[in-house]
Parts: structure tokens; sequence; C-alpha cells
């Protein structure tokens, strides 16, 4: 559109004059300074009337923020980052003659990206609504004179914002994002249906009913093996589903992050937070890394193509203006602790602050601290003690009016994450716990298993046999040993079951050895009226059932003669 | 008794009246230095300064690594914000440095945050090395902490600041002198 072609003779005349070392920034960093230079030695009478039209009119003034994200930006080369028209109408609203255009009022009060706040005390303020501030961040391009951060509104120290973009990049590829994905998979929600989750927790607390059935219900004789069948295939299918599951995110959310870090490491943030402050101390650094991490999503575009992204920057974005984060964060995405008390007597005071992020520490709260009540906000009297113990998640309230704030205490960025997130799910944390102990007990009894699902060979009588008359050696060919015992049944000698196990010594054998010894009133006079019964052990978690098939059979003579023939 | 106004005396009267409100006339010494630079008027204040601005030591380093920026971010100048009788050090940011014909125009951004110089600054231009002053002109703040300001330069100093770029070494420093609204 020819009819907002001042702006690109602005927009060229500062791209020349970066280019040829006449402007130390670039164009897009500083548009309002580069325009407020343009407007007043170079724009041309005539271009300072078609401006003047432009802006003559509320309507005029829509069309031109229209023309901006429409026309200029993808021209620009700014068609991925739209928050980068958000900037430059954020910026130039401050300089004439955009000032006066009523359509930009909402950019002079910020960029209008929302985000989560911080907590930051004014001098001598023991905690008042007004010390939380909104956090708003941006991530543009980054610029030739290679600032990373860079802030708006209020001075800080380089290296109270340079160590949360740090810890920044640390939760979006490193050990932040190593620790976000181990707490995602011990308790975090699973992007199941809800029928699927259903399904899934009733196939586990299955299993752990399976084994208990088998561990201590009754004998299920017969029905072992399609007990141990049905307990068998239902844990490959829910362990596959599980794994294949949290595999497949995991993999997503690396590469999501990755993506994500590489976007943080090209981008310049812009922090603004308003009241033109100088801020001294770090606590607002965990507002900085979510705010900052927020910017990096926006700047990438909506879909990261990871389902634990995705939901995370959802929720940050919905989070706008009900959550406060405060803590002191480590370039290793680690939170520290802070002063607390006026803090939350700040998100006590404020109308509309519900949540607040603090770091675990002892004691979250001084014994018998004394937050204000809705009165002694107005009065400075009746103050409402509080003795707090440290919890992990900390509910806070007035007693007279349905107010409240919750605190969610963390460790690590990754934790806030998952708070942020909603990722927390007593559930699937329930369901983790039943299916970690079912798999430690299927891991315990897989030999048991196996043998019942995949009976070893069976085995025949071998060498060496009892040098004693007085015990019989039934030698067996198996490498399974524990899979069997020998049963020995007679009208002459007393019955005997007997396990099999490995002997060493002069007559080293896998065998069973069973000492003979006469009944008291014989039902047979024949001393070598004796049959043994090779059978199978049908065992589960320790536990012997009733003896299983038998797969051999053989005669005291036969045994006695073995290796003698 | 004609009661016609005397023309001649209502304006011997106006003008009378005019003579007893008006301001008394300057002298001839303040005729003479309404026109002279600062320096020249407080030499002893200049010098001062100046000594201020010698003891400013600015060493740089780089580790570069794009080669065709070596200074991406610019070099600081260092500059004395005179105000009465308190000197500041602070640091100005060059952030357009455009001269055309021997016209500079100028933009420059204090480092010194927290340090409220005020809306108009009186900038003196000294040069690095011979520690004399160069021009003067008037800085207005335009944004947040930008001053801006337009100066006909002296000829040969066009011509050697010309091919400046932003990013180069300046060969000056700034001594600030914060204007009140009536000056």
């Amino acid at each position: 559109m020819t009819r907002f072609v001042w702006f690109w003779t602005f927009w060229h005349w500062s791209k020349e004059g970066f280019k040829q070392g006449a402007l130390l920034r670039a164009p897009l960093h500083g548009v309002a300074s580069h325009w407020d230079e343009w407007l007043r030695h170079e724009a041309t009478e005539r271009e300072r009337a078609l401006i003047e039209e432009a802006g003559a009119a509320e309507a005029d003034q829509r069309e031109f923020i229209r023309w901006l994200a429409k026309e200029w930006a993808p021209e620009a080369g700014y068609r991925a980052n739209r928050v980068v028209v958000r900037f430059v109408l954020g910026q130039l609203a401050g300089v004439q003659p955009f000032a006066r255009w009523r359509a930009l009022e909402q950019f002079r009060e910020g960029y209008g990206v929302g985000g989560i706040s911080a907590v930051v005390l004014a001098e001598g303020s023991a905690g008042t609504p007004g010390d939380v501030r909104l956090i708003e961040a941006l991530a543009l391009p980054s610029d030739a004179t290679g600032q990373t951060v860079v802030t708006e509104d209020f001075h800080i120290d380089a290296v109270d914002v340079e160590i949360p973009r740090r810890a920044a990049g640390e939760a979006l590829r490193g050990r932040g994002l190593v620790a976000f994905l181990a707490l995602w998979v011990g308790c975090g929600r699973r992007p199941y249906p809800v029928w699927l989750r259903g399904v899934l927790g009733a196939g586990w607390f299955g299993v752990a009913g399976l084994i208990l059935y088998l561990t201590f219900g009754p004998d299920p004789g017969s029905r072992l093996a399609p007990f141990a069948a049905v307990l068998t295939s239902l844990a490959l299918v829910l362990i596959a589903v599980g794994v294949t599951t949290a595999g497949v995110q995991i993999y997503q959310c690396w590469r999501g992050g990755g993506r994500l870090a590489e976007t943080l490491e090209k981008s310049q943030l812009r922090l603004r937070m308003k009241g033109g402050l100088m801020v001294k101390g770090g606590s607002a650094g965990l507002a900085f890394c979510l705010s900052s991490m927020l910017a990096i999503s926006r700047a990438a575009g909506r879909q990261t193509g990871s389902w634990l992204w995705d939901r995370f920057f959802r929720e940050l974005r919905a989070k706008n203006g009900g959550w406060v984060a405060t803590g002191v964060v480590t370039s290793a995405a680690q939170l520290k602790s802070v002063v607390l008390e006026p803090k939350l007597r700040a998100c006590l005071a404020h109308p509309f602050v519900k949540h607040i992020i603090i770091p675990r520490q002892r004691p979250a709260l001084a014994p018998g601290l004394a937050l204000p009540s809705p009165a002694a906000k107005t009065h400075g009297v009746e103050p409402l003690s509080v003795a707090a113990p440290l919890t992990p998640s900390l509910r806070l309230g007035y007693a007279s009016e349905q107010h409240y704030l919750q605190s969610h205490a963390c460790r690590s960025v990754a934790a806030a994450m998952m708070v942020i997130g909603g990722f927390v799910s007593r559930w699937q944390m329930a369901v983790n716990v039943i299916a970690i102990a079912s798999i430690s007990a299927l891991l315990f009894s897989a030999g048991d298993l196996a043998s019942v699902l995949f009976p070893p060979r069976a085995p025949f009588a071998v060498a060496p046999a009892s040098p004693s008359t007085a015990s019989v050696w039934v030698s067996l060919d198996t490498r399974s040993p524990e899979r069997f015992q020998v049963a020995m049944e007679s009208s002459y000698w007393a019955n005997r079951r007997t396990e099999v196990a490995a002997h060493r010594g002069d007559h080293p054998s896998v065998r069973a050895e069973i000492a003979l010894q006469r009944l008291a009133s014989p039902s047979s006079y024949d001393p070598v009226d004796a049959t043994f019964w090779i059978e199978r052990r049908n065992q589960f978690l320790g536990r012997e059932f009733e003896a299983g098939e038998r797969v051999g059979c053989y005669s005291l003579r036969y045994l006695r003669n073995l290796g003698y023939e | 008794m004609t009661m016609q106004p005397n023309v001649g005396q209502l304006l011997r009267w106006r003008l009378a009246l005019s003579e007893a409100e008006a301001p008394e006339a300057p002298t001839a010494a303040s005729l003479l230095a309404i026109p002279r630079p600062w320096w020249e008027l407080w030499p002893e204040r200049f010098r001062d300064c100046v000594d201020r601005l010698s003891q400013i030591q600015v060493n740089h380093a780089f580790a570069m690594a794009d080669p065709s920026r070596a200074n991406p971010g610019g070099y600081l100048v260092p500059c004395v914000l005179e105000n009465g009788a308190e000197q500041k050090e602070v640091h100005a940011r060059i952030l357009y440095f455009d001269v055309r014909k021997s016209q500079l125009r100028l933009r420059f951004a204090l480092e010194n945050p927290g340090e409220k110089a005020g809306d108009s600054l009186e900038l003196t231009f000294v040069s690095e090395g011979a520690e004399h002053p160069l021009c003067a002109a008037r800085a207005e703040r335009s944004l947040d902490d930008e001053y801006h300001l337009e100066v006909e330069l002296p000829g040969g100093i066009a011509a050697q600041w010309k091919h400046l770029k932003v990013t180069d070494r300046m060969p000056f420093r700034f001594i600030l002198r914060p204007i009140s609204g009536g000056e």
C-alpha cells in the first residue's frame, strides 16, 4: 500500500544508516530513536504531511497498525516472529507524532504480551499490592551489539538478568530440561484421553491385583498358566504403552527444547517492568526466567511439535496476572531462598493474585508472621497471625473473606514448570507407584513366570547313582534344577518329596538326594518297591504352588543301577 | 478650556511610563560577555573540568568474533557533568554520528542510570589529546536517556570527522552543563 510509503522511506534510511556506520543500533532495535532522528532531520515536508494525514483519524491509525502487521512485517523479514510488530508499535507509541495517536494507547501501557509477575518491593515497602509487578518479555532477533538482554523502564545489574536467561537456556535444553523430564516421568500427567487414562490405570491395578492374588490368594492349580499368561501379557502391553509414550514425549520435548534454545541463542530478550525502578537483588530471577521462556516460545511460533512444551506455554500464557513467581535462580536453573514475608503480604493484599511460586526453603514463613487482614489494609490494624510450617504447597488466606493465596514451593525451574503446566498428577503418581512396584515384582519373579509359561525340557535320570544303600540319588540332566523336584512313592519306604539341587564334591551332579527310611508298618515287604516321579515346581515370588506336571518316572532298581551297568 | 487631548503630552507621558518600568540597560561588559563561550568566561571552571576529564581512564580491550564490526557496541565517550560546583563522571554512548558538509548530527545516551542530567544540556566538545575546546552545542533530550544535537563544525574538524563511524573511537570528550529553562 503506497499510503504508508513514508514508513518504508524511514525504514530504508534506518537500514542504510546502520549499514554505513552512522547508526549504532540495528533498525529494529533502535526504531524509536531512529524515527525521532529521521522525522526531525530527514523527513520532507510532503512526508510530514502524509504522516499527519495517516494519524488524523483513529480509523486511519488502526489501518496503519494493520498495515504494519500484514504488509510491513513480512516484507521486512519478520513473518515468523509476530511480536516484532508489537515491539515496533510499543516503541513508536512514545515518540511523535505517534505519541498522540489514540489507537496506540494500549501499546503505551505495555506490549500486551502478558506473562508472570514478580514481587519487587519498593524501597521501605513492607509488601503492598503495588509491589506485584507484571514482567513483559519479548524476544527479538539479536543485533550486532551482542546485547543479550535489554531492560525497559527499569534498571538492574546485568548479571541479574543474564543468569535468568542462562537458566532459561538450561530449562530449554540442558540439565534443567533433564530434571523436568525426570519429574514428568515420575509424576507428570500423560497426553492420554480420559478413557485411555482410565483403561491404563485399571490395567495397572489389574496387574497389581493379579500379583497379590498369586502371592497371597488360593492356589490357582491348573489355572496358574493362564493367570501367568494374562499377567505377563498385560504387564508387557502396559509397559510398552508407557515406555513408548514417555519415549516419544521425551524425544519431541528434547527436539522442541533444542529449537527453542537455538532461538534463545539468536535472540535479544527485552524485559519490561513498569515503575522506573532501580532493582537490587535477584529475587525476580525466576519471573525473568519464566517470562524469557514465554518470550522465546512466542518468537519461535505457537507450535513446538511437543505436547509437553505446547501445554506448558499455553498454561504459562493463561497465568497472566493471577500468578506470581519469586526466587533467586542460578545458571543451573536451581532456585535459592529469598525473603518471603513482605512478598506474601503484597500478594495477599493484591486482589487478583491467587498463586505464588516460591523457592523451597525453611522456614517458608517465620512462625507467628502477622499478615494484614483486609481491615488492616485500610486502617492499619487487626493483623491476622499465621504460623505456617514448610509445606510444598501452602494455602494462606484471610479468615473474613474468600481471598486466598496458594504457594507452590519448588527447588528448581523444572519444578516450577511442572506446577505452571499443571503436569503434577496424583493419579499418575499413584499409577506410577503401582506400576513400579508391579514391574519390580515381575522382574523378581521373571524366572518363575518364564518357567510356568515356557517350561524347561523334561530331564532324564543320569549317573551318578548313590554309592550308599541308605539313600537314593536321582541325578538329572537339566540346567534348571530349581524348576524340578522328585517325589518318591513306596509301600515299603516312607514317601518323600525332595528338591533338586546342584551338588559338588566327589560326585558332582544335579540331583535330589533321598534318604530311605522304612515304614513302621509297611504294606509291602519288597525293598525295591519304590517309584520316583520327576515333577515340575511352580513358584511365584517365593511362594511354592502345588506340584506341577509329572515329567518322568523311574524305579528304585533303575536308579541304583545307573552307572553300574 | 479645551478638553482635546494633547497628543504630544500623551506620548511623552507614555514614554516616561515605559522607561520607568523597563529593566536597566545592560552594561557594556555584560554585552561583551554574551557571545563569548563559557570556557572563556570561567577559564578556571573549564580547567577543572578538563583536569577531571583527563583523569578518566578508558582502556578498551576486545575479543573479536566478527571482523566486519570490530566493536559493535561502540566506544563510550568519557564525560564530566558539571552542575554548579558539583562535577560527576559519566559516560555517553554515541548512537548516531553523521557529518554532512560541516553539519554534525549527533545522538547519544548517557550510560549512568539514575543520573538525571536535565532536559537540555550545553555540550562542549573537548579534543581527546590536546584537551582544548573544539565547539559547543545545545543537546535536547528526546527519549528516556537520549539526547540529540545539531551543530556547525569548524571547517578543519568537519573534514577530519567526516569519515568517522559511530562504532569508531571518538576523538573527543564531553563536558555537559545542564541548561535551566530560563537560559
